[in-house]
């Protein structure tokens, strides 16, 4: 080109990088809190609409989900109720970090994996094969081997989606749905009336329980079981994949630039494959937890009502596809769901039913916000902001 | 050239034919009795429907060898079944039935056309279907009248469709992202306003059904299907002009346009935005009719999701009619058509109503892969478009 | 020229972008039934011009003039109203649709009022095209019509719209020599009819060809309007490079080696399946740098793609050092010693999200010390990003910063870096200066000399003719796919600029 944009003095792009580099991390946390705090008003709106109070309302939810208990434990005025709410808090936090994983480490791919529940269902079942048959192993060896199951059966799944990607390039979007309802499907047949794995009673739409030895230990009586330490060694490993291997390096560097990676010698097939599998595992591991540490069984109902990876996906997209942001976001929509929980919230201050429909709203407002940082931005003041993003976007200047 | 390409076309229907022949000939009032008939004549379709695939008909082809599997192995299933409950399970009522299952989703599959051939990606018709049943029921019992009922339902249809407008286009979201959101949405505030006004779901008031054709129009008792719901009828008008509307008028032609190439739409002074605007809340209104119908046009009463993943198919149905109204309707009309089939053939033939459920979603997943001819979605869909 | 007000006159058009005066106070008019071409090289700022004139740009400076009256262009609608119409290098027409359909979008006619009349539509474009004497199938699907009958589809819309001023940029960057004809000869039509035509081009033969006037653009600045007869394509090729002083590197004469880089017999088809290298030969020796010259477009990027494994070529042998590496992958080719400076850094070169230790290793992550069986060892990658960013003067930045927040002259740094710190025999640089600045682009052209002199095989593809010759040991020039002509570092430009626009044709087997 023949005329070329004068180079900023050395010093001031030393300080233009700094802040830059400091503008992005803020906005990684400011965004999804600015989102966060968006959504929980506009629940309040709608709680203040319908006449109740929004203040009450959450101090309930905050309660119910056991957030209390370290300021008694602190003071010394332990109560057993907001142990046991903490637990159930923290049990539930469980899944949905392990599927939220799944989410984010496709993410990381530039891949959008929306088929974490059937990948979640799969793994549960190949889990519960394992746990109901192989009677008389020893504990450490039947969960190991029910875990191993778990997460081949959520990579299998997952890894169709990543297969059909890699060859004839279907979008993972509409094949990860599609996949979620047949394993949906599948499962209700798998375990309805007659179905090829009812369990033992005849008039019960149900699986077999799975033996002792294949059961999670507890680590905290009554509820919490060292599924949640699966869940945090999950995170640890995520993060050591991603930025310790080169495999999480390929995958960044496909996810960030497919067209770069392919330049410089990346397998960009391989790599979507091998990312959607991997999602699937940690997908996989979730069912497989949660069938290990709580379930033990399976109804068919359940098939209906456990959503638990579709709200991992609002966990991952608050927790901006980071170890640390999924932990704080996976907390927080546990709390939701137990602070709302029919046992845990006190009907007389606000209905439990309302207030599970309300946490589920709060998440779809949270999705909104997060996903749209344009509105944010707008929101906040700063054209400023905007500038920033469109300098370091890719397209060079006009000419 | 052109004529090699009809001869191979010709084949792979004929492959067709002989595929659901294997089926129907051990149908009443058929009813053959030897393994050897179906398996012969599926050979056949197998046979035909490879040589269309050898001569590059991919479609076509592939559907040949589809159905001459699926034809088999029906045939075999079929035999090893007493006459008695074939006939129990293929009754008349079958068609009515089909008929209601295929018409939420016709209608949310429409809407899905129209907003993703504009160029944005809904999967949140299955919110919109949502609200649209619950509004429909607040609507009926608020004003007493299944008309405000339908127009309560298709405003808020629209209204939804608009907050996803204005995420995917102006804000630049995700269009998944906010699709996704708007089905969370709609969820959580119909079980909120359900719970809320509705306590332990007793509904004060009345609901008001859509009626039927003749309930309406007595002097009509005498058409077929008279007493299928006033929806069923508006449907297949709503398929017609959703054809007519994309492909025979000049708004039709502009929102084809900014699905494929928004910027040669915006050099001829087109405005994208507005277009994609008009598409998605089109989308939400005819999305939320397909679930008015769920709850004032079919059951009568507002369950919390109770369209249960029907948007979903919805979009399979988008997709596996190649985002073509008539095609999409085809496929409402096919997965509806096992729907309806899988209460008999559970009851009587203790087929598992579950596995039948996979179906739609197994063959789109097949349809997407390439198998049976490429579904290609409109150029630009899922883009969202700046300005110059 | 004549007495009465021109039909269009553009006035001091003067269009700056942050850091870029793209151009600068042109004046530029068309008379009425006149074929007035625009010529210049990339980035003179032609298309500038015309996307102000087409109201896509609004200017800083400068008026428009329609017939003699000033209009303010705000937007293509305008622009379409006033009679302009522009058919854009990359076709502003729908694949999937009929070329009725595309040509009557948004303002199609009806039937009842709400109804599209196909009929009508088919009819109009059919007279429309009968009255320019255009052959064309108005049923025919768009994405089933070559891409000189898509030209036509483009011009026909404008027409349709009542467009008496005609744009046409680049139009013949797309065509086969023969469909250029053909084009001629519509212009021809066009302008009997009463039609203005404007051509932007930067080929001179076609511009002597077709053009009634032509005027040159330089560096955004006007450099002078001159009718065709007696202008010669020499005379034009020199305004249009012009003789500015050269970037003069200082290098000594080569001492080729052995030929690390011989390709033979080389076609590579583009993304559209069509030839963009056809029957390529040549090689590169150890220690000299070969150029390769030519307009955008004529088969360089499907060379560096083919040479480098990302795409395939159809037929030919490629051989590093005398090892035949034709079927290998891009990987594989990179271990068999190709360094790759790619065409676009920030598309290609350089994940910008990535920091820059992550981007010097895009390589070498996969060796040790740098990981091992699989597990990254990131302090090794900063360790050896560190020692680069010293020894390529790298600023703004530390090992963990992100590329993106880098200027373009320091992600070059780190592309360089990074291809070089692998010892590779040969080097492939893809237009390696483009958007630099001035000291960058010294430093990125010092560098590749030192790299010769360390004894490997460079070759530079660039779009700028300077550097071409200021840096070759040996010139090559691509038209069309092919290789027309070889010269040595003493070569004119107006010699390279005729053999770059077709003027003249060398085989070279």
């Amino acid at each position: 080109m023949s005329v070329t944009p004068p180079a900023p003095a050395p010093e001031t792009q030393e300080a233009y990088s700094l802040r830059a580099g400091i503008q992005e991390r803020a906005g990684g946390v400011l965004i999804p809190l600015a989102a966060t705090f968006l959504a929980f008003l506009i629940g309040g709106l709608v709680v203040l609409l319908t006449g109740h109070n929004p203040i009450t309302a959450y101090r309930a939810i905050f309660e119910g989900a056991g957030f209390n208990w370290p300021y008694q434990w602190l003071t010394g005025q332990e109560t057993r109720e907001s142990a046991r709410d903490l637990e159930q808090t923290l049990r539930s936090a469980t899944p949905l970090i392990l599927a939220a994983l799944a989410v984010a480490f496709a993410f990381r791919c530039g891949l959008f994996n929306i088929g974490g529940q059937g990948q979640y269902w799969v793994g549960f079942i190949f889990a519960l094969l394992v746990g109901t048959h192989l009677e008389g192993l020893s504990r450490p060896l039947h969960v190991g081997l029910c875990i191993v199951a778990g997460i081949v059966g959520g990579a299998l799944w997952g890894g169709i989606a990543g297969f059909l990607r890699a060859t004839v390039g279907a979008h993972e979007v509409i094949t990860t749905i599609m996949l979620n309802w047949i394993a949906i499907y599948g499962g209700k047949w798998l375990f309805e009336l007659n179905g090829p794995l009812q369990g033992a009673a005849p008039s019960l739409p149900r699986s077999a329980i799975i033996f002792d030895s294949s059961t999670l230990w507890i680590i905290w009586s009554p509820y919490l079981h060292a599924g949640f330490l699966i869940a945090l060694a999950a995170l640890v490993v995520y993060f050591i994949i991603l930025n310790r291997t080169t495999l999480g390096y390929e995958v960044r560097a496909v996810g960030f630039n497919a067209e770069a990676a392919r330049y410089s010698g990346i397998g960009v097939r391989k790599n979507y494959f091998l990312a959607l599998a991997i999602s699937g595992a940690f997908a996989g591991l979730a069912g497989t937890v949660d069938l290990l540490g709580v379930k033990q069984a399976v109804d068919q109902s359940d098939f209906d009502t456990n959503f638990v990876a579709f709200t991992a996906i609002a966990v991952a997209l608050l927790g901006r596809n980071k170890a640390v942001g999924i932990f704080f976001a996976g907390l927080l929509f546990a709390a939701l769901s137990t602070g709302t929980s029919s046992r845990n919230l006190n009907p007389e201050v606000f209905e439990p039913a309302l207030a599970t429909d309300l946490a589920t709203m709060i998440q779809a407002l949270v999705i909104f916000f997060v996903g749209a940082e344009l509105l944010i931005v707008y929101i906040w003041r700063s054209r400023r902001y905007l500038r920033l993003g469109r300098s370091t976007a890719e397209e060079p200047a006009p000419l | 050239m052109i004529d090699l390409h009809r001869n191979v076309r010709a084949v792979s229907a004929v492959g067709i034919g002989l595929g659901l022949v294997a089926f129907l000939l051990t149908l009443p009032p058929f009813t053959i009795r030897t393994t050897v008939i179906p398996i012969v004549i599926g050979l056949g379709a197998l046979a035909l429907g490879l040589a269309a695939l050898s001569q590059g008909e991919r479609r076509l082809g592939g559907f040949a060898i589809a159905i001459a599997f699926l034809g088999t192995l029906g045939g075999l299933w079929a035999q090893g079944v007493d006459q008695t409950t074939l006939e129990a399970v293929l009754t008349g009522g079958l068609l009515a039935s089909t008929l209601r299952f295929a018409t939420p989703l016709a209608y949310a599959a429409m809407g899905g056309i129209f907003s993703e051939r504009s160029g944005v990606v809904n999967i949140g018709l299955e919110g919109m279907m949502l609200v649209g049943a619950f509004f429909g029921v607040w609507g009926s019992i608020w004003s007493g009248s299944w008309v405000v009922g339908l127009l309560m339902a298709m405003l808020s249809g629209g209204l939804l469709a608009l907050i996803h407008g204005v995420f995917s286009i102006h804000l630049r979201a995700d269009q998944i992202v906010s699709g996704f959101a708007v089905n969370l949405l709609a969820l959580g505030l119909t079980g909120y306003l359900y719970s809320s006004i509705y306590p332990d779901g007793t509904v004060k008031g009345q609901i008001k059904r859509v009626p039927s054709l003749e309930q309406l129009l007595g002097f009509l008792d005498w058409v077929p299907g008279a007493d299928l719901s006033l929806l069923v009828w508006l449907m297949f008008l709503t398929v017609l002009l959703s054809y007519i509307v994309l492909f025979k008028t000049p708004i039709g032609l502009r929102i084809r346009a900014v699905g494929e190439h928004p910027r040669a739409a915006d050099t001829v002074g087109i405005s994208v935005y507005r277009v994609r605007y008009a598409a998605v809340v089109t989308s939400g209104v005819l999305a939320a009719l397909g679930g008015a119908f769920l709850s004032i046009g079919f059951t009568g009463r507002f369950t919390e999701n109770m369209t249960g993943g029907r948007g979903y198919i919805a979009l399979a149905a988008v997709i596996f009619g190649k985002w073509r109204p008539g095609w999409a309707f085809v496929a409402t009309l096919l997965f509806g058509f096992g729907f309806a089939l899988a209460i008999p053939l559970q009851r009587e033939a203790d087929i598992s109503s579950n596995l039948i459920s996979i179906l739609p979603y197994l063959l789109t997943l097949i349809a997407v892969a390439g198998v049976i001819g490429r579904s290609i979605p409109p150029a630009a869909v899922g883009r969202p478009y700046v300005k110059q | 020229m004549t007495e009465e007000a021109p039909l269009l006159e553009l006035k001091g058009i003067t269009k700056r972008f942050p850091g870029v005066v793209a151009t600068d106070g042109v004046d530029f008019d068309l008379q009425l039934g006149e074929v007035h071409a625009l010529l210049g090289e990339n980035g003179a700022g032609k298309s500038t011009l015309m996307n102000v004139l087409y109201g896509l740009y609004q200017p800083d400076e400068g008026e428009i003039r329609i017939k003699g009256k000033p209009v303010a262009m705000t937007s293509p609608r305008e622009a379409i109203d006033l009679g302009i119409g522009m058919v854009h290098q990359h076709f502003m027409l729908i694949p999937v649709m009929t070329v009725a359909e595309n040509i009557v979008l948004g303002v199609e006619p009806t039937r009842e009022k709400v109804l599209l009349d196909e009929a009508a539509a088919e009819e109009r474009v059919k007279r429309i095209a009968e009255t320019f004497k255009f052959a064309i199938d108005p049923h025919a699907r768009v994405e089933d019509i070559s891409v000189g009958q898509q030209q036509r589809v483009e011009i026909l819309k404008a027409l349709y719209r009542g467009a008496e001023i005609l744009i046409l940029d680049e139009p013949t960057a797309v065509l086969t020599p023969q469909e250029a004809l053909e084009l001629f000869g519509i212009l021809r039509t066009l302008t009997e009819e009463g039609m203005s035509v404007i051509f932007i081009s930067h080929k001179l033969h076609e511009v002597l060809e077709i053009a009634d006037r032509v005027t040159v653009l330089r560096r955004g600045r006007k450099i002078e309007t001159l009718p065709r007869q007696g202008a010669t394509q020499e005379q034009l090729a020199k305004l249009m490079v012009g003789r500015e002083v050269f970037l003069r590197v200082d290098k000594k004469p080569a001492e080729p080696g052995e030929p690390l880089l011989q390709v033979k017999g080389l076609d590579v088809l583009d993304q559209r399946g069509l030839p963009a290298v056809r029957n390529v030969s040549f090689e590169v020796r150890a220690g000299e740098i070969v150029g390769i010259a030519g307009v955008d477009g004529n088969g360089q990027s499907e060379l560096i793609d083919a040479l480098t494994g990302l795409t395939r070529a159809q037929s030919g042998v490629i051989r590093i050092a005398g090892e035949d590496i034709t079927r290998d992958s891009t990987r594989e080719r990179f271990d068999e010693g190709i360094g790759h400076i790619p065409e676009d850094r920030q598309r290609r070169g350089l994940v910008l999200d990535f920091t820059l230790a992550e981007n010097i290793g895009l390589h070498e992550y996969r060796n040790e010390p740098n990981s091992r069986f699989g597990w990254l060892r990131p302090s090794r990658l900063i360790a050896l990003a560190r020692r680069l960013l010293k020894e390529f003067d790298v600023r703004g930045g530390t090992p963990t910063t992100l590329a993106s927040s880098l200027s373009g002259g320091n992600q070059q740094k780190i592309v360089i870096a990074r291809e070089v710190e692998r010892d590779p025999r040969v080097l492939v640089a893809g237009q390696p200066t483009r958007g630099l600045d001035v000291g960058a682009i010294e430093f990125v052209h010092n560098r590749l000399i030192a790299e010769r002199d360390e004894g490997r095989a460079v070759l530079l593809v660039s779009l700028e003719l300077e550097e071409i010759m200021s840096l070759s040991d040996r010139i090559l020039v691509m038209f069309g796919g092919r290789i027309v002509g070889e010269y040595g570092p003493d070569v004119t430009e107006e010699e390279l600029g005729l053999a770059m626009t077709g003027g003249r044709r060398e085989a070279v087997a």
